[in-house]
């Protein structure tokens, strides 16, 4: 056999790919500076969605959709199948994943300006499938028929009434059907099993197709390669890794807390319960117990999280300035950090105090000084770390050149932590001051107080970088002396 | 380059002995239930590895200790986890 004719290895694959088209152009192929995982949370909660669907039709086999017999299946899973209690657990964890890697890449976008002319339509595809995403996590909470589960499903299900008439009996019938246990089970479980995962795929597929017209969302700074990169295998092989990656790390979580089966649903328990939601909605349930919202002022309540999320999917027509750059883009990026700080805020206190009213006074505390302190940091970050011209005569600056992207990234850590801080001292000090200081609630202020001394002094070390980098903290300190020599 | 080749062999080698045992252990159980899913985590960073180390090398690139580093550390300390479970 000469070197030139191929191996027999090298005719199985020219066989295959001559019948398969595995290595033909199907999809176009990837910039260079697309190999980084953030280009790619997108693709991990695919890949966490379909193994939930390949863990989900395993279960499948085995759950029963019925009030008397929801548990007991659940339960048999847990107990009697093989790798029963494996499956349910990296079925629930790649669920939350799937949810984190949705939000993750809605604010990458979102900071990167990839809703912009000409993806709109993709966001608002994007916005559609995320929300379809926390279908499936409402409707898949209730189908073990837990005490938890049921509570919590029963709290977000009462909460249809307070619904515009016409639009609440629409949604009633979707969600509860003919009314009773029975159809309200039914209902989630095709929801959960048909329906949702029915429309991700077709939302999916346009947004891939979009993907296909539109390609990549180009880098914000001026880090462009003019490099592309094939599908298959390169890129593939790089999914791959990603991954494998992203597996091992729901098998190390689901292996150092795996999933235990709360009590089964009775009405007796139930009463004694507090209903509590999934992490991913206990921000919406912590806006819901603010005082001012109980009773006639829920549907005001239902009304403010619905504009948050018209606004969410409106945003390519609201945020049209025509710049990309994060530098460029201060009153966008503090809102992105104070939405985000606002969310991780209001799941840590509903967390924290389950069931309880918050009084209007602190929850504008809270919210209102988390908003304050991330807004003004960051916008004082903008300010100081803006380049502006060299004027003739000034001194010239020596020291490293600054990466406005990484210090930019340093400052959004700095002041995203700062304000989570400040609402926890806030939260911890109020707390006391109710209720009495005890172990936890004194623990607790002293980490904040920790954490808060730490970004304070982060925060100063950056603006004197900022500063230094930029010229200003020289020219100052050359006009001190020269006002200081004058004296002499 | 051959210790590029050797790392290879041996990310392949583990996967290999990972794969053989996480399918030989008890299946309803639970102790035998977590140990399934460290050997399976064993398996995903070896294959992760492993294709890191090929994309690099396929594309001309040096490959970088520091991540062999990590992810080996990894490995020891699933392999530790494993020890713990039984």
């Amino acid at each position: 056999m000469t070197g030139d004719s191929p191996s027999k290895t090298g005719r199985l694959a020219e066989w295959f790919d001559r019948r398969l088209g595995l290595s033909y152009p199907l999809l176009r192929p990837v910039p260079a500076y697309a190999i980084n995982p953030f280009y790619w949370l997108g693709a991990l909660a695919v890949v966490a969605f379909l193994i939930q669907g390949i863990t989900g039709v395993i279960m499948m086999l085995y759950y029963l959709p019925s009030p008397t017999a929801a548990y007991a299946s659940t339960e048999y899973i847990f107990d009697r199948v093989y790798y029963g209690r494996f499956l349910e657990t990296v079925h629930l964890y790649t669920a939350y994943a799937m949810i984190m890697l949705a939000f993750m890449h809605m604010m990458r976008d979102y900071f990167v300006s990839a809703h912009k002319k000409p993806r709109e339509v993709m966001w608002i595809v994007g916005m559609v499938m995320g929300f379809v995403t926390l279908g499936f996590g409402f409707t898949g909470y209730l189908l073990p028929w837990t005490v938890v589960s049921k509570s919590a499903t029963d709290v977000g299900v009462g909460m249809i009434d307070a619904l515009p008439a016409g639009f609440s009996s629409f949604v009633s019938f979707l969600v509860v059907g003919a009314g009773g246990d029975a159809a309200e089970l039914l209902r989630f479980y095709d929801l959960h099993v048909v329906v949702l995962p029915a429309v991700l795929l077709a939302l999916l597929t346009v947004k891939l197709y979009m993907l296909e017209v539109h390609g990549i969302s180009e880098p914000t700074g001026s880090e462009r390669a003019a490099g592309q990169i094939a599908i298959f295998p390169d890129v593939t092989i790089y999914l791959m890794e990603l991954a494998a990656i992203f597996g091992t790390t729901v098998l190390l979580i689901s292996m150092l807390f795996p999933l235990s089966l709360p009590a089964p649903y009775t009405p007796a328990l139930a009463a004694q319960s507090i209903p509590q939601p999934d992490w991913y909605f206990l921000w919406i349930y912590q806006i819901l117990k603010i005082s001012i919202f109980e009773g006639p002022g829920l549907p005001v309540a239902l009304s403010a999280v619905t504009l948050i999320f018209i606004l969410l999917i409106l945003l390519p027509f609201i945020d049209r300035g025509a710049s990309r750059a994060i530098p460029e883009r201060p009153i966008f990026v503090t809102l992105g950090l104070v939405f985000i700080g606002e969310i991780i805020m209001l799941a840590l206190w509903g967390l924290m105090t389950p069931g309880q009213i918050i009084p209007l006074g602190q929850a504008v505390l809270v919210l209102g000084g988390t908003a304050l302190v991330i807004g003004v940091i960051s916008l004082l970050a903008f300010r100081l770390s803006a380049r502006r011209p060299e004027t003739v005569g000034s001194p010239k600056i020596t020291g490293g050149k600054l990466n406005a992207f990484v210090m930019t990234a340093a400052f959004a850590i700095v002041v995203s932590t700062g304000g989570l801080a400040i609402g926890s001292c806030l939260s911890s000090f109020v707390y006391i001051i109710l209720n009495g200081e005890d172990l936890v609630s004194v623990a607790t202020l002293g980490v904040a107080l920790s954490a808060l001394a730490v970004t304070i002094i982060a925060s100063i070390f950056l603006l004197y970088i900022s500063e230094r980098t930029t010229g200003r903290l020289r020219r100052r300190l050359t006009l001190f002396e020269r006002i200081v020599r004058s004296w002499n | 380059m051959e210790l590029n080749k050797l790392l290879l062999c041996l990310f392949l080698c583990l996967q290999g002995i990972s794969t053989i045992v996480l399918w030989s252990l008890s299946s309803t159980d639970v102790a035998s239930q977590a140990k399934f899913t460290i050997f399976l985590a064993v398996d995903l960073l070896c294959f992760a590895m492993v294709a890191y180390s090929y994309r690099k090398l396929s594309w001309g690139l040096l490959i970088n200790p520091a991540w062999i580093l990590v992810g080996s550390f990894g490995l020891v300390v699933l392999f530790l986890s494993a020890i713990f479970f039984s």
